[in-house]
């Protein structure tokens, strides 16, 4: 088992490599075949013809596709992930420093969303159909169709501005920047808002997975049995019931936590948070094909290592599931 | 869960001033909101303007413009035009050290204009690259601009906005564009840089040897908000007191609350005096006709504009070339007026024959099928969309069916001015301080081609070029006046465009703060209340 699991691992990593590279490939055709030229968007406006193929010749745009390709994929290889147009600095230097703002607002709401919502699952699944059951569902349903953008300045016209409790916007006061526990509290309050609407988001896929999951395993055998061993409700719904119910649930999770990284364009727009989201709209913007090229990666690599995390989660709980 | 409450109480109930306890004076920092990330601060390097606004504290020009766009000393203290206007002679001041206490000099302002300007700073480049012969700095003090001809707007030119002037000392090696200044600029300006927060803010704080005296508002924060009713909400809510921009609908209720002021101004330098245009394409045989054009432009509404999609600021464009440059602007042309029948006599004559209600169909229209109905492309950015909605209706009273396709700017840009795949197409032409900047690039054949927000309509007529290089060399006012409103009866005759309206910039301030300016160093006169 010990020796299967490592070889399995090792082999979905060295995966990670073709998917990576094949990712980046269709990214880079894709890019240059859109319409859109990144000299305009970085040089600004009113140049003569001069300036815009001086521009060219600067970036290598000049160049054929293959051969543009070509010196690409060199840089890649020796571990060179190129100079973004825009910022004219390096691109993983770039994401790294909007890394930090991204994982904490993501994962804070992907939290958030599990904590609420598997309980919420539970208590709808207890009587399906009954009250309790349809105010849950319909709630996390009627969240989860609000568009985001829509949900976010609502929260903060009423949170924020009538009521003042929350900021705004941004991710600190724009006033002295705080230290220690100050600035905790600072980026925990800036935090709230953006957190609480994206994790209302991801609530419902989670509601009615715990919950159609829970319904199913309650009408089973093993579970009329515990309960005329006489276990309490509360021991049958957690030892015996919820374990299996909660591996699809465990399935979205592993599919979110690989998005994690790529951050979330809308909420960090109408937040003004300073996260990946952001970046990766604006550089798509300015067709800063380096960066955009960079970001491709690094979310293509996350989302392969979550994959592979979630399988090996999913096999230690459940033991009908053999890797090889 | 108590310690659980306890902790979202916490985070409801601390203020947001809390942090200030930790510094005694507790001077809060004049915040400004921004839409865009700028990437970098080097405002010589690029005619972005999310970077010119964000970058523009931090740098000088030789000289500055006043209210009225006249030239005013900065970092020359005084100035002389020798040959007849084919060399400026500038004077610097000497007491002006960079940021960094390096002494600022002649061979700064040389470098900067060789190695920069000339050849990133796109419009710069275009107007004065050609007529420009060379920059000498015969001492440390003086800056002589040699023109192959006498050269008029020069001074127009030279202000913080048009050509910023940068540290020789470094920028000297290295590629300028990946120089690390640029994200941690020096500057002789009345700002100072101290931080660069990537997506959330950038601070400045006042430069205290500034040679224009010490600004009184020590600590500017400049906010990345991207959301425009966002930055409303946190105007409203005090965490941001200045807005650069302010979305229509809300201009009027913010202008009601005694916390804000609204100002409006019709910008500075290189982004002032805007005219929103329609410009044809003259490629397409569909709009060769100048009757259709002239059809086209009385059939549109620009009062209705001017209240619709401006909320009222702005003005109905009287001539081709913007009432901000008062020099050049011709007030007495006729433009063409609102007129429904003129414009379907019009398009009666040009072959255009219409059912009542319906679009017209061509008959006999040079270079037209018969039959053909008069669908005209609309090409808009997203943020002019409002105008493509208005004009359709307007026009589908005269027959003409209007189809807008909205295009992001980049796509505009390829589409319209390399593919020129459009039939007309939106923008707004900004003049500039002089029409050499802003509306020369409108006119002249040699600006046809792959250069975005140029000569839209592809005109070509060889009297306007000649009448614009005259213009351009003639240092007497009152004959370039004369030459100015002689293109502009040109351009009316001709009609390559219809020029719409001339807008105006919306600032929006916290009332504690008090005596903006409009060019980019807005903030250098301002004061504020704690």
């Amino acid at each position: 088992m010990q020796e299967l699991n490592s070889r399995f691992v090792l082999r979905r990593l060295l995966q990670i490599v073709p998917t990576v590279l094949g990712i980046v490939l269709i990214g880079f055709v894709l890019i240059h075949f859109a319409p859109g030229d990144p000299v305009l968007a970085l040089a600004g406006e009113h140049g003569d013809a001069a300036y815009y193929a001086f521009m060219r010749q600067r970036f290598g745009l000049d160049r054929s596709l293959p051969e543009q390709l070509a010196v690409y994929f060199a840089r890649v290889v020796s571990g060179d992930m190129g100079m973004s147009y825009v910022h004219g600095r390096s691109t993983v230097a770039l994401i790294m420093e909007r890394v930090p703002a991204t994982l904490l607002l993501t994962g804070t709401a992907l939290i958030i969303a599990v904590a609420v919502s598997i309980p919420l699952g539970a208590l709808a699944a207890r009587r399906p159909h009954g009250a309790r059951d349809i105010g849950i569902s319909a709630a996390a349903l009627g969240l989860y169709s609000a568009p985001a953008f829509w949900l976010g300045q609502l929260s903060i016209l009423i949170v924020a501005l009538q009521l003042g409790l929350l900021p705004v916007q941004g991710m600190t006061s724009a006033g002295d920047p705080n230290t220690g526990l100050l600035r905790v509290v600072d980026v925990a309050r800036h935090l709230a808002l953006p957190a609480l609407v994206l994790a209302s988001q991801e609530l419902a896929a989670l509601v009615r997975l715990t919950r159609g999951g829970l319904i199913d395993e309650l009408a089973r055998d093993h579970v009329r049995t515990a309960r005329a061993k006489g276990l309490t409700e509360l021991g049958v719904l957690f030892r015996h019931a919820m374990p299996r119910a909660l591996l699809p649930v465990l399935t979205i999770i592993g599919a979110r936590a690989g998005q994690l990284i790529a951050g979330t364009v809308v909420i960090e727009i109408v937040f003004g948070w300073p996260g990946i989201g952001r970046l990766l709209l604006t550089s798509l913007q300015n067709r800063d094909t380096p960066l955009l090229l960079a970001l491709f990666m690094m979310v293509s690599i996350a989302v392969v290592l979550a994959n592979l995390v979630t399988d090996l989660i999913y096999a230690a709980l459940d033991p009908r599931v053999r890797i090889r | 869960m108590p310690g659980h409450r306890w902790f979202v109480l916490l985070i409801f109930a601390l203020p947001n001033g809390l942090g200030c306890s930790a510094e005694p004076e507790g001077e809060r920092p004049f915040v400004a909101a921004i839409t865009t990330d700028p990437g970098h601060l080097n405002t010589a390097i690029t005619t972005n303007g999310s970077v010119h606004t964000a970058g523009g504290l931090l740098y000088n020009g030789l000289i500055a413009l006043d209210a009225n766009l006249k030239p005013v000393p900065e970092l020359a203290e005084r100035w002389e035009v020798l040959h007849g206007g084919s060399v400026y002679r500038f004077h610097l001041r000497h007491d002006v050290r960079w940021h960094d206490g390096h002494p600022f000099r002649a061979a700064d302002v040389k470098f900067t204009f060789e190695q920069l300007l000339l050849k990133f700073h796109s419009r710069t480049r275009a107007s004065l690259g050609p007529a420009l012969l060379r920059v000498d700095a015969p001492d440390d003090f003086t800056i002589e601009f040699t023109f192959k001809r006498p050269y008029a707007p020069l001074l127009q030119q030279l202000d913080v906005e048009e050509a910023p002037i940068m540290p020789r000392h470094v920028f000297a090696t290295g590629d300028p564009l990946r120089n690390k200044a640029n994200t941690a600029p020096v500057g002789t300006g009345p700002y100072r840089f101290v931080s660069y927060r990537s997506g959330s803010e950038i601070r400045f704080t006042a430069n205290p040897g500034y040679f224009g005296g010490t600004p009184s508002i020590r600590d500017i924060v400049l906010r990345i908000v991207p959301d425009p009713g966002v930055q409303v909400m946190a105007l409203e809510a005090g965490e941001v007191d200045w807005l650069f921009g302010v979305p229509g609908p809300e201009r009027e209720r913010l202008r009601r609350d005694k916390r804000f002021e609204v100002a409006q101004s019709p910008g500075y330098s290189g982004g002032s005096n805007c005219v929103t245009t329609v410009g044809f394409n003259l490629d397409r045989a569909l709009v060769r006709d100048v009757r259709l054009r002239r059809a086209f432009a009385h059939a549109v509404n620009r009062p209705q504009i001017v209240e619709r999609v401006l909320f009222g600021e702005g003005r109905v464009a009287d001539a081709p070339i913007s009432s901000g440059i008062a020099f050049a602007h011709a007030s007495d042309l006729h433009l063409p007026d609102f007129d429904t029948t003129k414009a379907s006599r019009l398009l009666e004559a040009a072959g255009w024959r219409g059912a009542p209600r319906g679009i017209r169909v061509s008959r006999a229209v040079r270079g037209v099928a018969d039959g053909t109905p008069l669908t005209l492309g609309f090409t808009v950015m997203p943020g002019q969309a409002r105008y493509g909605d208005l004009l359709r209706a307007q026009l589908r009273v005269v027959g003409i069916d209007l189809r807008v396709t909205a295009l992001e700017p980049a796509v505009f840009s390829q589409t319209v001015f390399t593919a020129r795949d459009f039939d007309t197409a939106i923008i707004a032409y900004c003049n500039g301080a002089d029409p050499e900047i802003g509306v020369r690039r409108q006119y002249v054949s040699s600006s046809i081609g792959p250069i975005p927000f140029s000569n839209t309509a592809a005109y070509r007529n060889p009297a306007m070029d000649s009448l614009f290089d005259s213009a351009a060399s003639a240092v007497d006012v009152s004959m370039r006046s004369r030459l100015y409103r002689r293109i502009q009866e040109i351009a009316v005759r001709d009609q390559p465009y219809v020029w719409l309206v001339e807008t105006l910039n919306t600032r929006a301030f916290s009332v504690r703060c008090t005596g903006f300016g409009i060019s980019p160093h807005f903030a250098v006169t301002a004061k504020c209340r704690n």
